[in-house]
């Protein structure tokens, strides 16, 4: 049974670049959202094995959406994916119950390589 | 004059200095509220404690005035019923007269008016019955760290993560969670917050009070993404928990000044005198420490400075080594480097100050400023105890007094305005220090009437800093920022303009040298808050290198939001003069750094990077030829001429000895004229 994951990402060619990477490793993409807002009523709807969540996005951030999917469901696997200099940002996400987080820019291994480990894979 | 050693007289002098500057906040307590006991007791041990180290050092003036002022405590404290205003005045008048005689220690002037003040005293204590003088109440012992059960087993945890982690401090974030998942985390050096935009590579070292075996707790730090190496062993058993190596962070080497202002009476480490035997003598021993003249620390920090960049140099010598020889010498390069780097950070923390020593002199500056203009204040100051390094400390004096009087004499309004508009006679100032992550914030708020919005955007016109237009289409909160400007609020009568402004540009100023900001919130009748953040320290910057029209140039990295690569010429933009590019879905204003500046630009057509930075909420991206690398320096502040182009923020030494200007974010977005405070702010979307 393939892992199905939630992007969360306003940009969409962020989007694009990981479902390629999810796809191509035999990932199933089971939705995309565009802001924090969808995020969360996608994840109670598909409640998928893994967010990979963008911080800074229109109407709700990534922090407050990864707060409020960790309520939801306190086991959800929730990787941010944050910029270069926005560290302070993606501690505050950890403390907000994010599992882990990647460092933009990525290259496919690297998001892969913390993704199947946060999964115990 | 006694001949005591200059050794004794330096630490008497400060030693007194602090117990007076502390009592003048409990003098000003005691019109404040119903005083308790404690605080009684507070006032007469420390007035004792001027006296006694004084009679010991042979300064009979200072016992004279101490000795009288402390009989009149004693009396007081037995009165039954309120204080008068006069004697908390002569209480102040003794406090002011010891300020003044320990400050002209070294000078051999006699002074007339000690006699007078002491007769002056002694007539008042006469005047009140003379209880038996009960014992001074002992001292609580200071909090002992609530520690693990003894009997679990100690894990020395040892954790190294990738050279390649992009994000160190968030990595050790969640290997901080980890180890608290698994026991109880004594130590863990450096902190997650240490951490913080350094390279990767770091090795974390913890400590762990747990029942889970060293195999499993190995295999859920092995577990971790960007973790390359970890080690678990049996922390020796005989290992009491606060030795070996040291627990951060590490115990202040200045002793600090008496407690909070709150009236928490935890006695400073080594000077309890008063206290009787303790029971435990060994857990309750405070911790050793001694007096250093802070220019010591200065030096030790410059030094400490030095050795970074001996060090930085060191490594650039060796990448010209041939690669068999470099390797084994940069890996002992490096790790001297996390020594150096270490100490370094050792000595910026022995400098911390709390920021109850700026406060400490406050209530009596409000409750005189009150009297003065017939107004009732109560001052409240929470977060005394945070730390703030000493070059803010000494930085932030006058702009947070001119804050605090701004606001007394401007923001809350009389008694009687008060009553009338339905609030408590007494206005309120509250002063708040906290620190967050890297950044120190500081708030002065009031209660009073508010800002008038209406008001400051007459006035900027009439100063001619703005046109009317320009006034009406900022909101009220952008009107309230007006009031940092020169023109609007220094001259004509404050009354007019609501108040508000004694040379607030000149703490606006002074608040930005230090790389911080200052910004306002208010709300019509319910009063003003001013808020000012700081950078914890103002000297260490990690810096993004770049290279523009042939010269290398820093750019603080914590005004760096990401860098990117891009094409502006394929986009047909070459006849703009500010072009914009996407940045994570949004519209970003992009300038060239090289005709910012009026430099030739190396670079060939086509792609070229980015820097997007963020000032205040605005994103503004700028071109350069080049990015470097990062590399994390001691800043210095420009010389003159320097320090007048606008733009640049300060300078540094690379590793190789060359100089590095660094770029100031704020000043770049100004000379963009994105950031002038007179006009309104761009709409982020669709600049172009």
């Amino acid at each position: 049974m393939p892992k199905r994951v939630l992007i969360v990402d306003d940009a969409l060619f962020m989007r694009n670049t990981l479902r390629d990477i999810f796809s191509s490793a035999g990932f199933t993409v089971a939705g995309e959202a565009d802001d924090g807002v969808q995020a969360v009523n996608l994840f109670r709807e598909l409640k998928p094995d893994l967010v990979t969540m963008d911080i800074v996005m229109p109407y709700k951030s990534g922090i407050d959406a990864t707060r409020e999917i960790v309520q939801l469901d306190p086991n959800a696997v929730v990787v941010m994916c944050s910029a270069l200099g926005q560290e302070s940002l993606v501690m505050e996400a950890i403390e907000a119950g994010a599992t882990d987080f990647i460092v933009k820019p990525f290259r496919g291994e690297d998001v892969l390589a913390v993704v199947k480990k946060v999964l115990g894979e | 004059m006694p001949s005591a050693s200059q050794k004794y007289l330096t630490l008497f002098v400060a030693e007194a200095s602090e117990h007076l500057a502390t009592l003048q906040s409990e003098l000003v307590r005691l019109e404040q509220e119903p005083p308790a006991a404690p605080l009684w007791d507070a006032i007469f041990r420390r007035m004792h404690s001027v006296k006694g180290s004084a009679a010991t050092l042979g300064f009979s003036r200072i016992v004279d005035i101490a000795h009288a002022a402390e009989n009149l405590i004693a009396r007081l404290k037995g009165k039954q019923g309120k204080i008068e205003r006069a004697e908390v005045d002569l209480l102040f008048a003794a406090t002011d007269a010891l300020v003044k005689e320990i400050v002209k220690l070294d000078k051999k002037e006699e002074d007339e008016r000690t006699i007078t003040l002491v007769d002056r005293l002694a007539k008042a204590a006469q005047a009140l019955p003379d209880p038996a003088l009960t014992a001074v109440r002992p001292v609580p012992p200071p909090p002992v760290m609530p520690a693990a059960d003894p009997s679990l087993p100690r894990l020395d945890v040892s954790v190294v993560l990738a050279k390649t982690c992009a994000a160190p401090g968030a990595r050790a974030l969640i290997v901080q969670r980890k180890l608290k998942a698994m026991g109880t985390l004594l130590e863990m050096e450096p902190t997650p917050a240490q951490l913080m935009q350094q390279k990767g590579g770091a090795r974390i070292t913890a400590l762990l009070a747990t029942l889970t075996a060293t195999d499993e707790v190995r295999e859920a730090l092995v577990a971790l993404p960007e973790v390359d190496h970890v080690d678990v062993r049996i922390a020796p058993a005989a290992r009491p928990v606060d030795e070996g190596f040291p627990v951060s962070p590490p115990p202040p080497v200045v002793s600090p000044p008496q407690a909070s202002m709150r009236g928490q009476l935890t006695p400073p480490p080594g000077r309890r005198e008063l206290t009787p035997a303790p029971v435990d003598a060994d857990e309750l021993r405070p911790e050793p420490t001694v007096r250093v003249r802070a220019e010591a620390l200065d030096q030790l920090l410059d030094q400490a400075a030095d050795v970074m960049h001996g060090i930085a140099r060191l490594r650039e010598a060796a990448k010209r080594l041939p690669e068999h020889a470099a390797a084994p010498l940069e890996a002992e390069i490096d790790r001297l480097r996390r020594t150096a780097r270490e100490l370094h950070g050792r000595v910026m923390s022995a400098r911390l100050t709390p920021f109850s020593s700026l406060t400490e002199r406050l209530p009596r500056a409000v409750r005189d400023l009150a009297h003065r203009l017939n107004k009732t204040i109560e001052l409240d100051v929470q977060g005394a105890d945070v730390e703030l390094d000493r070059t803010v400390i000494e930085a932030l004096g006058d702009p947070l007094s001119h804050l605090v009087r701004n606001a007394a004499d401007h923001g809350l309004e009389d008694p009687q305005t008060r009553e009338k508009a339905g609030k408590p006679a007494r206005g309120k100032l509250t002063l708040t220090a906290r620190r967050e992550r890297d950044k120190v914030i500081v708030e002065v708020q009031d209660d009073g009437r508010g800002m008038d919005a209406q008001a400051l955007r007459r006035k900027a016109v009439k100063s001619a800093a703005m046109t009317q237009e320009a006034a009406d289409a900022l909101s009220d909160d952008a009107a309230y920022e007006l009031a940092f400007l020169p023109g609007v609020s220094t001259r004509d009568d404050a009354t007019e303009v609501s108040g508000r402004g004694v040379g607030l540009d000149a703490v606006q100023r002074k608040v930005e040298s230090l790389g911080g900001k200052v910004s306002i919130r208010s709300v019509p009748g319910k009063g003003t808050t001013f808020v000012v953040e700081l950078p914890l320290s103002v000297s260490m910057a990690n810096l993004l290198l770049v290279q523009v029209g042939g010269e290398l140039y820093g750019v603080p990295l914590h005004r760096v939001l990401l860098t990117t690569e891009y094409d502006l010429s394929a986009r047909g933009g070459e006849g703009f003069e500010a072009r914009s590019l996407v940045v994570m879905g949004e519209l970003v204003r992009a300038y060239g750094l090289a005709k910012l500046f009026g430099l030739p630009s190396l670079a060939p057509p086509g792609p070229r990077p980015f820097v997007v930075m963020e000032v205040d909420g605005l994103r503004f991206a700028v071109s350069v030829d080049r990015l470097v690398g990062q590399e994390e320096s001691v800043l210095k502040p420009l010389f003159p001429p320097l320090d007048r182009v606008r733009g640049l923020a300060g300078i540094t030494v690379l590793g190789n000895g060359r100089p590095l200007l660094v770029l100031d974010p704020r000043g770049l977005a100004e000379l963009c004229g994105i950031h002038d405070p007179l006009k309104p702010a761009p709409a982020a979307k669709g600049a172009a």
